[in-house]
């Protein structure tokens, strides 16, 4: 079988079968993250040694009858922003830090280990996960984030993350949001990108950009997946508080004829881009095939402004020696190496306002889903820019993203799916977000957008 | 929600405070865009202003009393 663009549960089932040898996959991907991630500037480090060894490891325990599970033998690429063992870098994708390592491994790569994934690659990212307040795609010491779909921005943080998936460099990628880097590098690339709700992923060994908004999350082929994926890597952790004590197993099965109930915020893609609008449009209708979809109002407050106030704060105090020291100098983006200064002005009473505020969101946010499966909005406002281009930022605030805003602010999970293509080309995106701790409700009901539609299956001319 | 009401002064002072930290460091074209993003803050601000608070709403997060044998 060829494994490239074959979703992780069908190579799980041949490496079950032992119709293919986790060695031979894992020799695969990395010929492939040696031969092609310079290309997409997808990957920091590729991780040879350390993936054959697990990779023969798992060819005899497998050999022995001890499969583990469906990631056992299958390769996986981390976010350059999870620690690692052994000398790897960990580089957080910023220049001044193209040397730092660390002697463990973050719980999400202990995770996937004891799943039995093999680690082939630390991806490229945004330079310390666009926490610096980046305009441009050129951020990062790798160099702008490609996407295999007309070589326009990979979308971020997660660039690598991202572009990886979608060259086929590797069958998953492991990325991070805390406001867009999954769900936008999930729409720049036309894969799929699991955020999982605040606290069901631990965070322990991550680079923490906000402490209370980062989360950790899969990105993949399928949504189906992203489940299976997520279903090794979450779960409580001693070694990180925020991490829910609450059990979560993936739930594949799917109920024949379900019909989910959808609702659309008013107005809520109306200052996307047109292509996405229209894309949007076109996925209002074809949603009605699996489920109801209405227009639901939501209470006026300034959401946007809550979640920056808190991103904003936060970072600047997560990044405070570095930036106090003037380390953020040696940044690759010429914006990221001051404008973090100007976050000084954020006062503690603007903060502690924020994060008042913050309780009228979560509250606002889950009376409004509760009496739904998911909320659907575009993935992303805008689609992916040219390189040499500034972008527009929900983040920075010239862009409207009000799911964006909540969905981060509440920490709901939320998964993009591609839903169609511009005339030039270039992915669009579709998000269903969910309640709290229902990402088998969001993953449910983007299974069934992927059982009618095709638009997950299409490739870009990567090996052309 | 009422638009937020804008005070020029509020970001000349708040952006004093950016430029005596950092000032002497800063090319005259940084501070200009250091400028732009305080007013964007001062903005931000008093967008948050708008909503009433009353004495009972606390902030989202909340303190919990740490013992390590627990």
């Amino acid at each position: 079988m060829n494994p490239v663009y074959t979703p992780v549960r069908e190579l799980a089932e041949a490496v079950r079968a032992r119709q293919v040898s986790p060695v031979t996959l894992t020799e695969a991907f990395l010929d492939r993250l040696e031969r092609l991630g310079p290309r997409y500037n997808a990957v920091v480090t590729v991780t040879r040694e350390r993936a054959l060894v697990q990779a023969r490891r798992a060819e005899g325990e497998i050999a022995a009858g001890g499969w583990r599970g469906p990631l056992h033998g299958i390769p996986y690429g981390a976010k350059d922003l999870l620690a690692t063992a052994g000398g790897i870098p960990t580089t957080w994708g910023a220049a001044p830090l193209r040397a730092q390592t660390f002697d463990f491994d973050a719980t999400v790569v202990q995770r996937l280990e004891q799943a039995g994934a093999v680690l082939v690659a630390k991806l490229a990212m945004v330079e310390l996960a666009g926490g610096m307040g980046y305009r441009q795609p050129n951020a990062s010491f790798t160099g702008p984030g490609i996407s295999p779909w007309g070589g326009a921005w990979s979308g971020g943080s997660s660039s690598g993350s991202g572009s990886a998936v979608s060259a086929g460099l590797v069958p998953f990628a492991i990325g991070s949001e805390t406001w867009g880097s999954i769900l936008s590098p999930a729409a720049n690339c036309g894969v799929s990108g699991l955020r999982p709700t605040y606290g069901r992923v631990s965070r322990h060994g991550a680079m923490a950009l906000c402490w209370t908004l980062d989360k950790l999350g899969p990105l993949a082929l399928t949504a189906d997946d992203c489940g299976l994926v997520l279903d090794a890597i979450a779960g409580p952790d001693p070694r990180d508080p925020t991490a829910a004590p609450r059990p979560f197993r993936y739930d594949a099965g799917d109920v024949p004829g379900r019909r989910f109930r959808f609702g659309v915020i008013r107005d809520v893609a109306a200052a996307a881009e047109e292509p996405v609008r229209d894309a949007f449009s076109r996925s209002l209708e074809l949603l009605s095939r699996i489920g109801t979809v209405e227009e639901v109002t939501i209470a006026d407050l300034p959401y946007e402004a809550i979640t920056r106030t808190i991103l904003m704060a936060e970072a600047a105090s997560a990044f405070e020696e570095m930036i106090e020291s003037g380390a953020i100098a040696g940044l690759t983006a010429p914006e990221d190496r001051f404008t973090a200064y100007a976050r000084d002005a954020i006062l503690a009473k603007d903060y502690i306002k924020a994060l008042r505020l913050r309780t009228f969101v979560v509250r606002e946010a889950d009376r409004v889903l509760s009496s739904l499966d998911a909320l659907v909005a575009p993935g992303r406002p805008a689609v992916a820019s040219p390189l040499d281009q500034e972008f527009r930022s929900a983040a920075r605030g010239n862009v409207p993203d009000v799911m964006g805003a909540i969905g981060n602010a509440a920490g709901l999970p939320a998964i993009a799916v591609p839903n169609g293509f511009t005339e030039s080309g270039l992915p669009t995106s579709l998000q269903f977000m969910g309640r709290a701790w229902e990402e088998n409700t969001v993953l449910a009901a983007a299974r069934a957008w992927q059982g009618i539609t095709d638009w997950h299956l299409r490739r870009a001319a990567v090996d052309a | 929600m009422s638009e937020p009401a804008r005070d020029p002064g509020e970001a000349d002072l708040r952006f004093a405070l950016v430029r005596l930290r950092y000032g002497d460091r800063l090319t005259a074209e940084q501070l200009d865009a250091l400028r732009r993003a305080v007013e964007t803050i001062v903005e931000q601000v008093a967008a948050l202003r708008t909503v009433p608070l009353t004495n009972a709403d606390e902030p989202l997060q909340r303190f919990v009393p740490f013992r390590a044998d627990e």
